[in-house]
Parts: C-alpha cells; structure tokens; sequence
C-alpha cells in the first residue's frame, strides 16, 4: 500500500527483520508526529546513525570589530570557510578588509594578503591599526598564480587569515573554474583558516560560505572648504551556510587624515637630513 | 702530570671505494672497481671484495677488468666524492671528541687510505670506556656510510698501524675496533710485519736482504750501525717501530661550512634528473650536519658547466632545518626560477650548519607556522611571482604619498593580544602605476574628469594637499598637489597634479 503524503511516518509498522529505513529530521526543524518513536529508534540504533543537518562550522571566527558586521555574521568571518565580499568600487571593501586584518593582526595572529590587484597601501592600512608585520603580502600577476599563492599560504598552515584581493578588470570576463574553488574550499577546511576573497562581483558562487555585497559609497564632504569626511556604506548579507541571510547594515567609514599622508601641511614642503 | 696521550685513528681502507658506495649504496654487495680514469687502458685503483672474489685485480687495466668479470660495475675515480668522504669522517671524529685532526695521507700501498686522529684522552669516560668510544667513532662513520676501523693507542703511528691491521684482518664480525692498552704500545708492534709500518720502498727492499722481517727483527739491529748503511730514513722507522710519537692531535678548526660534490658521469641538461643528483648530495649533507649537531643554513650551489662555465648561486634557508626534502624543494625552486644556461658536468653543495634550536611555543598564543613550511612556502611563492613581490609590507621613511617597502618576512616574536578599538578608517586602494586623466580646473579645483577609471562632471573635491621632496635629485624629486574628488559617475578617487611633468593623475581609489 502506498503511503499517504499527509500519513506520519511510522516506524512501528517496521519488523523485525526489515531493513531500516534510514530518514533524517528536515533542517526545518524535529519531525512534528511520531517524533518520540523516531527518537526512541535513533536511540536504539545508536551510533550507527548519524544525524543531519547544517554543517557544523569549525569553532572560532574572525571578527571585523564592526559590532553591526559582526552581529549579521554571526560573529565574524568563519574559520575553515569561504567569504567573499563584493561590490563596486568605492563601496567600502578595502576598509571593511583593512578592519578585519587590523583585529586579527591585534590577537597576535598572522595574516596573508594576496594581492592579484596591486592595491594594498601600507600606509592606509597601518593607519587602520594593521600590524604589518604580521601580514604576508603576495603580488601575484594573475589571477591563476593568485589562487596558486593562496594554496600555497594555506597549506603552509599558521595564516589563519588570509585575504584574498581580486578586485580587477581581468575577473570581468573570467570563469574561474569550479575545481579551484573546491580545492581551495578543502585546504581552508583542513587548515581551520579563513579565506576572504575581495572582488567586483562574487566570482566563487555556491561555495562562498557567506557572502557580503556592498552597495556603493556615497562620499561624505564636511567643512569649508570641503573635505572628505568618510564614506557612508550600506553592506547586504547575501549568504550564510551558518544562519539566515538577506541582512542589511549600514557603516560609515572615517578619513584618518593623519594616516593619508595629509602631513606635512600644504605648501610645506620636505628639507634634506643633515646626513 | 697530565696525563698519558691516548689517541684514537678512524681508518677506512679504501678511500675511493667507501667514497663511491656512499654516494651509491646501491651498488653494495655488487663487484664494483674504480678506474683511474676514463677509456679502456686506465687502471684499476680499488676493487671490491666481490669483484676481487670474481677475478678482478688492483693495477689491471679495466679491459682485464672487464674480461675478468662481466657483471662489474666501473666507476671513475672522482676527487670530489673522495674529498667529501675525508670531509665526512673528520665529522664522525668530531662528534665524539672536539680535538680531531686528518691524519696524512698515506703512500705507497697505503695510497688509498684515509684516517683521522682523535683524542681519546678523558672524552672515553663519556663512553664509558676506550673500548665503547671507540665503538661509538665507528658506528658514527658507518652512520656517514664509511666502514671504519678504529684502535686506540698511546701515539698516532701506533693506533695508525694497528687500525691498518684490523683494515687488514678483513671483516670480521665486532672487529672493527682494537685497543692497546697504556705502556703496550712496543709489545704490540714487535710480532708484526714490517710492511705495516710503510717503509719507503727502497728501504723495504734492503731490510728485506738482511732478512728483517718483523718490527722485532729491526729493533735488534744496532741502531748506529744501520744508520750509517741505510741512511738517516732508518731512524724515522725505528721511532716508528718503538711507538715514539707523542704529539696530541691538534684541535681541527670547528669548520661550520660543510660541503657535498659528485662528479656527473653523463652531462644533466634537464632538472628532474639533476634533483635526484642533489637529493644525494643533501642527504648526505644532512647526515654530516645531524653528526655535527648542526642544521641546514643557507645553501650554497654550484655547477660545473659543459663547456668549462660555472654557475654559482645562493640559496635561503629562512629557519635551520634538518629535512633535507624542504631544502631540495627550495633548491629546485631557485633553479626552476633561473636554470643553469649549459648542461650539468659536477655539482657541489655546500652551506653553513646553524644550531636546530626548538622554538618555545605558548599555550595562549598563536603558534604560526613551522619555520621550515614557512622557508619552503615563501620560496615557492617566490618561484610563483618573484622575490620583490613577496614579503612584509613596511612603511618607508619618505613623504612621497605611494611610498612603502617590501621586506623579507619573518615570522615575529609571538605577543598576545593587544587592546585594539573599532576600527571605521576609510582605506585607499593604490593604482599602480597611477592612471592618466584629463582634467577640466575652474577657480583653481577640478570640475571635470576624464580617465580610463573615472569619468564626468566632479561633484564635490578637497584640497590641494601639497607635497614635495627631494628636489635635490633630479631623479627623484616630486611635487604633487593632491585632491579628493568625487565623481558624478560614484567613484572617489584621489587626484593629483605633477608639478614637475604637469599633468593630472589617479594615484588612488577610496574604498
């Protein structure tokens, strides 16, 4: 007799000689009838059956110190997993980037930064309270040898952070095939480290574990005459194996006009040392 | 008083035979000869037991050889796996005792014979007996691939000629050492043959018409007498025969820098083949350094081209390692990067050893990652994209605004946690090299922007910010006045104006 689709699941009408039939809660949620004969029979087979599910994140994740950020993620970008973080130019990626190494770099740990785009300033990023001294920066010349150098740091083991920028015209076009992501997605799993990829549009699809996508920035201008104040951000959590998603938070990112070089004054110009 | 000298001589037989069964022990247990040199009417200069079994004779021309015994393996005498080998067992010696000295060479039928003098004296209680030191130098030479024999005795000569009698005595299970004890130095050499004491071969020859046979007979002789008929050499051999040699051996320099060679039998064009050439060579290097107490510090290689050129390079060890597969990998990477431009005739390595000093880790703080992945994942990341590409960015001491430094990385001293706030600093993506715009000024600002980046009317610009420096270099001096604009088309870049070749810039992006 075929079952009814609206009949509960029944296990009693098991014998003893059937063979089991193996059904795993919904992520849904617990089965809503029969749920305490399904529960006795799991108990009984014990060990054999393991339960399904969300994937379980490795313990620890590496905050931005950005409370609003980090609450929509849960805590930060995982550890053993893929993010991605996406969006125009001018739309805050590299400063939500920079936060990130700055805190990581301020536990002590040490963090890699490969770079396809040439576009990592020292001097911003110190500014932004980066330990550059904890920070590998790789300046590969293609795409290709950046996912190469990234493996390469990952299996290396002790980068438990490692940023991966490829914000460039050259990932327009370009159809990064499915097994690098996979084999990148493995060694960040065996290694416990967080890979963060920086792009335009996001580049590693499904096997991105959360993905951010910022809209662009708009400037903000204060005083007379003017000056760049910030930039106000809006960032969107597209993407989360860990929670829900569709997210919205809004950020302002500050000028640190000491950290731009804004010294010396205007019109003053440098003199030669005594030696 | 101090006490009485007591010298221990690690003695391998056959030099050029041990030297090429260490670098290829593959060739064990098979006949093997090495020839003085190349073509068929070079001679024979060592033979292995098994092909001496299977007919093979010292002196014969390799032809003969050949005839004799069809299975022979024929290797070419090589200086530089003979000088490795010397190199090789003075590290044995030095591991056990830290005065050690080569010992001379050998003549006459004793040509191929190499040996180290040891100090035996007050280091044999650290193995418990002169017996077990000397078992310990034997042991650690066959650890180095070198089947030594080793004795002990009061003097040089005397340990010398009673190594050459266990040399002689052939392998004999638990024999490789001989002790004599204090004070038995004369007693010993008086039942042996003469020949032992390697008289040169004129003075061989006449003792051997007076019927002088044994160390015994000589010593018999009037020692006047016999002077003013064979000359003043007879003197040395008396000395030699009464054991009269009370010279300690002198410190051997602690020479840090160890080195492997092999010399090719066929020209290596290609890298894989020349890596198993160089796995050889550093495991070898990694036994000698592990003798030493010593690691891997930075390698030194060079190659011995076809066509007489020679190709010299360095190459980093980031952190002392004794694995010698990271520093065949770094090794190969440098190669891989620049091959040798001609064919691989001889390849020698070398590096200084460095102390293996265990890194005191902690349990709340992170660990990073082991020194030798590191050393082998920057070289590989260095072979990916170039030495300048990889590194610590540092900031340099320069007003110029794009000005930084790319420094070699090395893993820093391990901290804890440092109080860090909110950090909401907007950051700048660097152009590099800066992007070329047309730009419109009214009043002094920017109103209108052309570039391949950003393009249209500016809504809202800062500055100037002037910079400028070194203007007393040609070469180098600058002088920017700097804006931050923002474009209609959403982009906020930063402008600058080249005083000096005047024209308009986008040296960065807000982001």
């Amino acid at each position: 007799m075929a079952p009814s689709p609206t009949a509960p699941f029944a296990c009693g009408s098991l014998g003893a000689g059937d063979p089991v039939a193996h059904s795993f809660p919904s992520r849904a949620g617990p089965p809503r009838a029969g749920s305490a004969r399904l529960e006795a029979l799991l108990r009984d087979l014990g060990a054999s059956v393991v339960r399904g599910g969300a994937e379980t994140l490795p313990a620890g994740c590496f905050p931005t110190g950005l409370a609003e950020i980090d609450r929509a993620l849960g805590g930060g970008f995982p550890r053993g997993r893929l993010s991605e973080v996406v969006g125009p130019g001018c739309c805050g990626r590299t400063s939500l980037a920079h936060a990130l190494l700055a805190r990581t770099t301020a536990e002590g740990e040490l963090t890699a930064v490969v770079d396809r785009a040439d576009a990592f300033d020292p001097a911003s990023a110190a500014s932004a309270g980066v330990d550059l001294e904890r920070v590998l920066w790789v300046r590969p010349t293609a795409v290709e040898v950046a996912l190469r150098s990234v493996e390469h740091v990952l299996r290396a083991g002790g980068f438990p952070l490692v940023l991966l920028d490829l914000c460039v015209e050259e990932t327009t076009a370009l159809r990064i095939p499915a097994s690098a992501w996979t084999r990148l997605r493995k060694v960040t799993s065996a290694t416990a480290s967080a890979l963060v990829l920086l792009g335009r549009r996001r580049l590693a699809g499904h096997f991105s574990d959360v993905a951010l996508e910022l809209d662009a920035g708009r400037p903000r201008f204060e005083g007379g005459p003017d000056w760049l104040a910030g930039l106000d951000a809006h960032v969107r959590l597209v993407r989360s194996r860990a929670g829900p998603a569709d997210r919205d938070v809004a950020v302002h990112w500050r000028t640190d006009v000491q950290g731009l070089r804004r010294e010396p004054k205007p019109n003053e110009t440098e003199r030669p040392s005594a030696a | 008083m101090p006490p009485a000298p007591r010298i221990a001589c690690l003695l391998v037989p056959a030099l050029p035979l041990a030297a090429e069964l260490r670098a290829h022990p593959e060739l064990a247990g098979r006949p093997l000869a090495i020839a003085s040199g190349p073509g068929p009417r070079a001679e024979v200069v060592a033979v292995s037991p098994e092909a001496e079994r299977a007919g093979v004779r010292l002196l014969s021309t390799v032809v003969h050889a050949r005839t004799a015994c069809a299975g022979l393996a024929l290797r070419v005498l090589s200086p530089a796996l003979e000088q490795a080998a010397r190199a090789a067992l003075l590290d044995a010696a030095l591991s056990a005792s830290p005065r050690a000295e080569p010992a001379p060479p050998g003549t006459g039928v004793y040509a191929a014979e190499a040996a180290v003098f040891v100090d035996a004296r007050g280091v044999a209680a650290l193995f418990r007996s002169e017996a077990g030191f000397a078992g310990a130098l034997a042991e650690r030479a066959r650890r180095l691939g070198l089947p030594a024999r080793v004795a002990v005795a009061s003097s040089r000569s005397v340990a010398r000629i009673a190594a050459r009698l266990r040399a002689r005595e052939g392998d004999v299970p638990d024999a490789h050492v001989t002790r004599i004890a204090p004070g038995g130095d004369a007693a010993f050499l008086a039942p042996l043959p003469l020949d032992l004491l390697n008289p040169d071969d004129d003075l061989a020859d006449a003792l051997s018409r007076f019927g002088v046979r044994r160390v015994a007979d000589l010593l018999r002789l009037p020692e006047r007498a016999l002077g003013a008929r064979l000359g003043p050499r007879v003197h040395a051999l008396l000395a030699l025969a009464r054991g009269e040699d009370r010279a300690p051996p002198p410190p051997a320099p602690l020479e840090r820098r160890l080195e492997e060679a092999c010399d090719l039998e066929a020209p290596i064009e290609r890298l894989e083949p020349l890596g198993f050439v160089l796995r050889g060579l550093l495991a070898r290097l990694a036994e000698r350094l592990a003798c030493r107490a010593l690691a891997f510090g930075d390698l030194e290689l060079a190659f011995r081209l076809e066509g007489g050129g020679r190709d010299a390079r360095r190459v980093g060890v980031a952190a002392p390692t004794l694995d010698e597969r990271v520093v065949l990998r770094l090794a190969l990477l440098a190669l891989e990067a620049a091959p040798p431009h001609a064919a691989i005739e001889g390849a020698a390595v070398a590096c200084v050893g460095r102390g293996l000093r265990g890194d005191q880790l902690d349990f709340f703080r992170p660990a990073g990652p082991a020194p030798a992945a590191l050393a082998r994942t920057l070289a590989e990341l260095a072979a990916l994209v170039g030495d300048a590409r990889v590194g610590a960015p540092a900031l340099a001491d320069d007003h110029r605004p794009d000005a930084c430094r790319v420094e070699p990385f090395r893993i820093p001293k391990p901290r804890g946690a440092t109080a860090s706030a909110c950090v909401r600093t907007l950051a700048v993506r660097v152009l590099r090299p800066p992007v070329l715009a047309r730009v419109r000024v009214a009043g002094g600002r920017p109103i209108w922007l052309e570039s391949a980046l950003a393009n249209g009317p500016i809504e809202r610009s800062s500055g100037p910010w002037r910079t400028s420096g070194r203007w007393w270099s040609a070469e180098e001096r600058f002088a920017f006045d700097h804006f931050d604009v923002a474009t209609a088309d959403g982009w906020v870049v930063r402008l600058r104006l080249d005083l000096l070749a005047r024209r308009w810039e986008i040296d960065g992006v807000y982001d």
